[in-house]
Protein backbone atom coordinates (compact mmCIF):
# COMPACT_ATOMS: atom_id res chain seq x y z
CA UNK A 1 0.00 0.00 0.00
CA UNK A 2 2.51 2.85 1.20
CA UNK A 3 4.95 1.23 -1.85
CA UNK A 4 1.72 2.01 -4.59
CA UNK A 5 1.32 5.35 -2.96
CA UNK A 6 4.77 6.45 -3.18
CA UNK A 7 5.53 5.27 -6.28
CA UNK A 8 2.67 7.47 -7.67
CA UNK A 9 3.99 10.40 -5.40
CA UNK A 10 7.51 9.81 -6.98
CA UNK A 11 5.94 9.67 -10.37
CA UNK A 12 4.21 12.77 -10.01
CA UNK A 13 7.10 14.61 -8.01
CA UNK A 14 9.86 16.28 -9.76
CA UNK A 15 12.08 13.52 -8.19
CA UNK A 16 12.49 10.11 -9.86
CA UNK A 17 14.26 8.28 -6.95
CA UNK A 18 14.42 4.22 -7.11
CA UNK A 19 13.00 2.06 -4.82
CA UNK A 20 15.17 0.22 -2.92
CA UNK A 21 13.49 -1.80 -0.57
CA UNK A 22 12.73 -4.90 -2.53
CA UNK A 23 16.61 -5.03 -3.54
CA UNK A 24 17.37 -4.26 0.47
CA UNK A 25 15.08 -7.60 1.35
CA UNK A 26 16.67 -9.81 -1.28
CA UNK A 27 20.03 -8.57 0.17
CA UNK A 28 19.05 -9.74 3.29
CA UNK A 29 17.98 -13.03 2.52
CA UNK A 30 20.51 -14.13 0.95
CA UNK A 31 23.07 -12.74 3.77
CA UNK A 32 20.70 -15.09 5.93
CA UNK A 33 20.82 -18.24 3.81
CA UNK A 34 24.67 -17.76 3.47
CA UNK A 35 24.68 -17.55 7.17
CA UNK A 36 22.43 -20.02 8.09
CA UNK A 37 24.13 -22.61 5.35
CA UNK A 38 27.51 -22.26 6.60
CA UNK A 39 29.49 -25.24 7.94
CA UNK A 40 32.05 -23.98 10.31
CA UNK A 41 35.23 -25.72 11.35
CA UNK A 42 36.39 -25.98 14.56
CA UNK A 43 39.69 -25.54 14.88
CA UNK A 44 41.70 -27.32 17.59
CA UNK A 45 43.34 -24.12 19.02
CA UNK A 46 46.93 -25.27 19.92
CA UNK A 47 50.13 -23.82 17.94
CA UNK A 48 51.79 -27.00 16.21
CA UNK A 49 54.98 -27.27 13.97
CA UNK A 50 53.72 -29.05 10.83
CA UNK A 51 56.73 -31.57 8.69
CA UNK A 52 57.78 -29.80 5.50
CA UNK A 53 57.08 -32.49 2.80
CA UNK A 54 56.72 -32.18 -1.13
CA UNK A 55 53.62 -35.01 -1.56
CA UNK A 56 51.08 -33.38 -0.29
CA UNK A 57 47.90 -32.04 -1.77
CA UNK A 58 44.83 -29.59 -0.91
CA UNK A 59 42.55 -31.19 1.85
CA UNK A 60 39.08 -29.83 1.23
CA UNK A 61 36.37 -29.97 1.65
CA UNK A 62 37.62 -29.85 5.62
CA UNK A 63 35.46 -31.53 8.06
CA UNK A 64 37.35 -32.20 11.15
CA UNK A 65 40.37 -31.14 12.25
CA UNK A 66 42.44 -33.59 15.25
CA UNK A 67 45.67 -31.32 16.45
CA UNK A 68 48.65 -33.51 18.75
CA UNK A 69 50.81 -31.51 20.38
CA UNK A 70 54.30 -31.65 21.21
CA UNK A 71 53.57 -32.90 24.46
CA UNK A 72 51.26 -36.15 22.63
CA UNK A 73 48.24 -33.98 23.77
CA UNK A 74 45.67 -34.77 21.66
CA UNK A 75 43.26 -31.38 20.92
CA UNK A 76 40.14 -31.28 19.46
CA UNK A 77 37.84 -27.76 18.84
CA UNK A 78 39.87 -26.32 21.77
CA UNK A 79 39.58 -28.67 24.09
CA UNK A 80 41.78 -31.42 25.34
CA UNK A 81 40.70 -34.95 24.60
CA UNK A 82 42.12 -38.36 26.06
CA UNK A 83 42.61 -41.32 23.42
CA UNK A 84 39.86 -43.10 24.58
CA UNK A 85 37.22 -40.35 23.78
CA UNK A 86 38.40 -39.51 20.15
CA UNK A 87 35.89 -42.24 18.91
CA UNK A 88 33.58 -40.63 20.50
CA UNK A 89 33.99 -37.22 19.70
CA UNK A 90 34.55 -37.88 16.33
CA UNK A 91 31.23 -39.47 15.28
CA UNK A 92 29.61 -36.58 17.23
CA UNK A 93 31.06 -34.08 15.02
CA UNK A 94 30.36 -35.93 11.95
CA UNK A 95 26.85 -35.67 12.77
CA UNK A 96 27.17 -31.77 11.93
CA UNK A 97 29.73 -32.26 9.32
CA UNK A 98 28.61 -35.71 7.38
CA UNK A 99 30.93 -35.22 4.31
CA UNK A 100 34.69 -33.94 4.15
CA UNK A 101 38.44 -34.96 5.60
CA UNK A 102 39.03 -35.51 8.77
CA UNK A 103 43.10 -33.87 8.78
CA UNK A 104 45.24 -34.73 11.61
CA UNK A 105 47.77 -31.90 12.75
CA UNK A 106 50.60 -33.98 14.28
CA UNK A 107 53.47 -31.87 15.64
CA UNK A 108 56.71 -33.29 14.79
CA UNK A 109 57.84 -33.98 17.85
CA UNK A 110 54.57 -35.26 19.37
CA UNK A 111 55.04 -39.73 19.61
CA UNK A 112 54.73 -42.02 17.33
CA UNK A 113 52.53 -44.37 19.48
CA UNK A 114 49.92 -41.15 19.86
CA UNK A 115 49.75 -40.74 15.96
CA UNK A 116 49.37 -44.27 15.02
CA UNK A 117 46.65 -44.27 17.97
CA UNK A 118 44.75 -41.41 16.48
CA UNK A 119 45.08 -43.23 12.75
CA UNK A 120 43.67 -46.50 13.82
CA UNK A 121 40.51 -44.71 15.53
CA UNK A 122 40.48 -42.83 12.38
CA UNK A 123 40.74 -46.10 10.15
CA UNK A 124 38.21 -47.97 12.39
CA UNK A 125 35.45 -45.44 12.06
CA UNK A 126 35.73 -44.16 8.61
CA UNK A 127 37.56 -46.82 6.74
CA UNK A 128 40.07 -44.79 5.31
CA UNK A 129 43.02 -45.93 3.84
CA UNK A 130 44.94 -43.35 3.41
CA UNK A 131 44.59 -40.48 6.74
CA UNK A 132 45.48 -36.94 6.13
CA UNK A 133 48.33 -35.94 7.65
CA UNK A 134 48.47 -31.92 7.85
CA UNK A 135 52.11 -30.44 6.18
CA UNK A 136 53.37 -26.95 6.22
CA UNK A 137 52.03 -24.78 3.57
CA UNK A 138 54.61 -22.35 2.00
CA UNK B 1 17.51 24.49 3.52
CA UNK B 2 14.66 26.92 4.09
CA UNK B 3 13.38 27.20 0.29
CA UNK B 4 13.56 22.98 0.60
CA UNK B 5 10.89 23.24 3.44
CA UNK B 6 7.76 23.33 0.88
CA UNK B 7 8.69 20.19 -0.51
CA UNK B 8 8.09 18.24 2.62
CA UNK B 9 5.69 15.36 1.96
CA UNK B 10 2.64 14.48 3.31
CA UNK B 11 4.17 10.79 3.81
CA UNK B 12 6.84 10.15 5.78
CA UNK B 13 9.54 7.51 3.54
CA UNK B 14 13.02 6.44 5.11
CA UNK B 15 15.49 6.98 2.33
CA UNK B 16 17.15 3.73 2.71
CA UNK B 17 20.35 4.10 0.48
CA UNK B 18 22.85 5.38 2.87
CA UNK B 19 21.74 1.71 4.77
CA UNK B 20 22.09 -0.09 1.89
CA UNK B 21 25.69 1.51 1.39
CA UNK B 22 26.88 0.70 4.93
CA UNK B 23 25.12 -2.85 4.51
CA UNK B 24 27.66 -3.62 1.60
CA UNK B 25 30.58 -1.97 2.82
CA UNK B 26 30.01 -4.58 6.10
CA UNK B 27 29.69 -7.10 3.66
CA UNK B 28 33.34 -6.47 1.64
CA UNK B 29 34.95 -5.82 4.56
CA UNK B 30 34.05 -9.07 6.25
CA UNK B 31 34.20 -11.05 2.82
CA UNK B 32 37.68 -9.44 2.36
CA UNK B 33 38.99 -10.00 5.75
CA UNK B 34 37.72 -13.50 6.13
CA UNK B 35 40.26 -16.08 6.28
CA UNK B 36 39.72 -19.49 4.85
CA UNK B 37 40.64 -22.45 6.58
CA UNK B 38 42.83 -24.53 4.61
CA UNK B 39 45.11 -27.24 4.92
CA UNK B 40 47.79 -29.46 2.93
CA UNK B 41 47.87 -32.89 4.26
CA UNK B 42 50.14 -35.76 3.12
CA UNK B 43 48.01 -39.01 3.12
CA UNK B 44 49.74 -41.39 5.76
CA UNK B 45 48.40 -45.16 5.76
CA UNK B 46 47.43 -46.33 9.24
CA UNK B 47 48.74 -50.06 10.56
CA UNK B 48 47.06 -52.68 9.27
CA UNK B 49 44.44 -54.93 11.03
CA UNK B 50 46.37 -56.40 13.78
CA UNK B 51 47.31 -60.48 12.10
CA UNK B 52 48.91 -63.04 13.78
CA UNK B 53 52.66 -62.50 13.97
CA UNK B 54 53.64 -65.77 12.38
CA UNK B 55 52.02 -64.62 9.25
CA UNK B 56 54.16 -61.55 8.90
CA UNK B 57 57.03 -64.14 9.33
CA UNK B 58 55.57 -66.04 6.22
CA UNK B 59 55.48 -62.89 4.05
CA UNK B 60 56.18 -64.14 0.67
CA UNK B 61 56.85 -60.03 -0.43
CA UNK B 62 60.65 -58.37 -0.03
CA UNK B 63 60.35 -55.97 2.31
CA UNK B 64 62.38 -52.74 2.64
CA UNK B 65 62.26 -52.78 6.77
CA UNK B 66 63.16 -48.90 7.86
CA UNK B 67 63.31 -49.17 11.43
CA UNK B 68 62.94 -45.78 13.63
CA UNK B 69 64.47 -46.21 17.30
CA UNK B 70 63.46 -44.01 20.30
CA UNK B 71 66.49 -41.66 19.59
CA UNK B 72 65.24 -41.25 15.79
CA UNK B 73 67.78 -42.79 14.47
CA UNK B 74 66.61 -44.38 11.20
CA UNK B 75 67.86 -47.71 9.58
CA UNK B 76 66.61 -49.10 6.35
CA UNK B 77 67.07 -52.96 5.76
CA UNK B 78 69.56 -52.78 9.41
CA UNK B 79 72.17 -49.70 8.10
CA UNK B 80 71.86 -46.91 9.94
CA UNK B 81 71.47 -43.52 7.93
CA UNK B 82 69.85 -40.50 8.14
CA UNK B 83 66.67 -38.86 6.90
CA UNK B 84 68.34 -37.26 3.79
CA UNK B 85 69.24 -40.57 2.79
CA UNK B 86 66.32 -42.63 2.97
CA UNK B 87 64.96 -41.99 -0.66
CA UNK B 88 68.24 -43.25 -1.81
CA UNK B 89 68.28 -45.98 -0.03
CA UNK B 90 64.85 -47.00 -0.77
CA UNK B 91 65.35 -46.57 -4.16
CA UNK B 92 68.58 -48.69 -3.85
CA UNK B 93 67.04 -51.83 -2.28
CA UNK B 94 63.85 -51.09 -4.92
CA UNK B 95 66.21 -51.83 -7.81
CA UNK B 96 67.45 -54.72 -6.59
CA UNK B 97 64.18 -56.35 -5.43
CA UNK B 98 61.58 -54.28 -7.43
CA UNK B 99 58.14 -55.62 -6.03
CA UNK B 100 59.24 -55.00 -2.42
CA UNK B 101 57.15 -53.31 0.03
CA UNK B 102 58.30 -50.87 2.63
CA UNK B 103 57.70 -51.50 5.81
CA UNK B 104 58.42 -48.48 8.58
CA UNK B 105 58.64 -49.80 11.45
CA UNK B 106 58.48 -47.01 14.66
CA UNK B 107 59.35 -47.05 18.17
CA UNK B 108 56.46 -45.68 20.23
CA UNK B 109 58.17 -42.66 21.38
CA UNK B 110 59.52 -41.81 17.93
CA UNK B 111 58.77 -38.65 16.52
CA UNK B 112 55.92 -38.54 14.56
CA UNK B 113 57.85 -36.03 12.36
CA UNK B 114 60.15 -38.42 11.29
CA UNK B 115 57.67 -41.08 9.97
CA UNK B 116 55.88 -38.14 8.46
CA UNK B 117 59.29 -37.06 6.37
CA UNK B 118 60.31 -40.89 5.54
CA UNK B 119 56.39 -41.42 4.20
CA UNK B 120 57.36 -38.76 1.87
CA UNK B 121 60.50 -39.97 0.98
CA UNK B 122 59.06 -42.63 0.43
CA UNK B 123 56.51 -41.10 -2.03
CA UNK B 124 59.61 -39.88 -3.78
CA UNK B 125 61.25 -42.83 -4.24
CA UNK B 126 57.52 -44.29 -6.19
CA UNK B 127 55.56 -45.75 -3.63
CA UNK B 128 52.38 -43.91 -3.82
CA UNK B 129 51.10 -47.23 -1.99
CA UNK B 130 52.85 -50.32 -0.74
CA UNK B 131 53.74 -48.62 2.45
CA UNK B 132 53.19 -49.77 5.95
CA UNK B 133 53.20 -48.17 8.72
CA UNK B 134 53.84 -50.54 12.18
CA UNK B 135 54.30 -49.59 16.10
CA UNK B 136 57.78 -51.97 17.22
CA UNK B 137 56.29 -53.89 20.44
CA UNK B 138 58.96 -53.64 22.57
CA UNK B 139 58.31 -50.44 24.25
Amino acid sequence: MARRKRQAYAAGGAEDDVNLTPMLDVVFILLIFFIVTAQFIKEPGVAIIRPEVDNKAAAKPLAILIAINEDSEIYIDKKKVSPEEVAFTIKQMREDNPRGEIVVQADVNSSAETLVDVMETINRLDGATAINISAKIE
Amino acid sequence: MRGRSHSAPEEANVDLTPMLDVVFILLIFFIVTSTFAQEEAIGLEPPPPPAPPQEEQTQSVPAILIYVDESNLITVNGRATDIGSVRANIERVRAETPESQVIIQAHPRAKSGVIVLIRDAAYNAGYRTGVNLVLSQDS
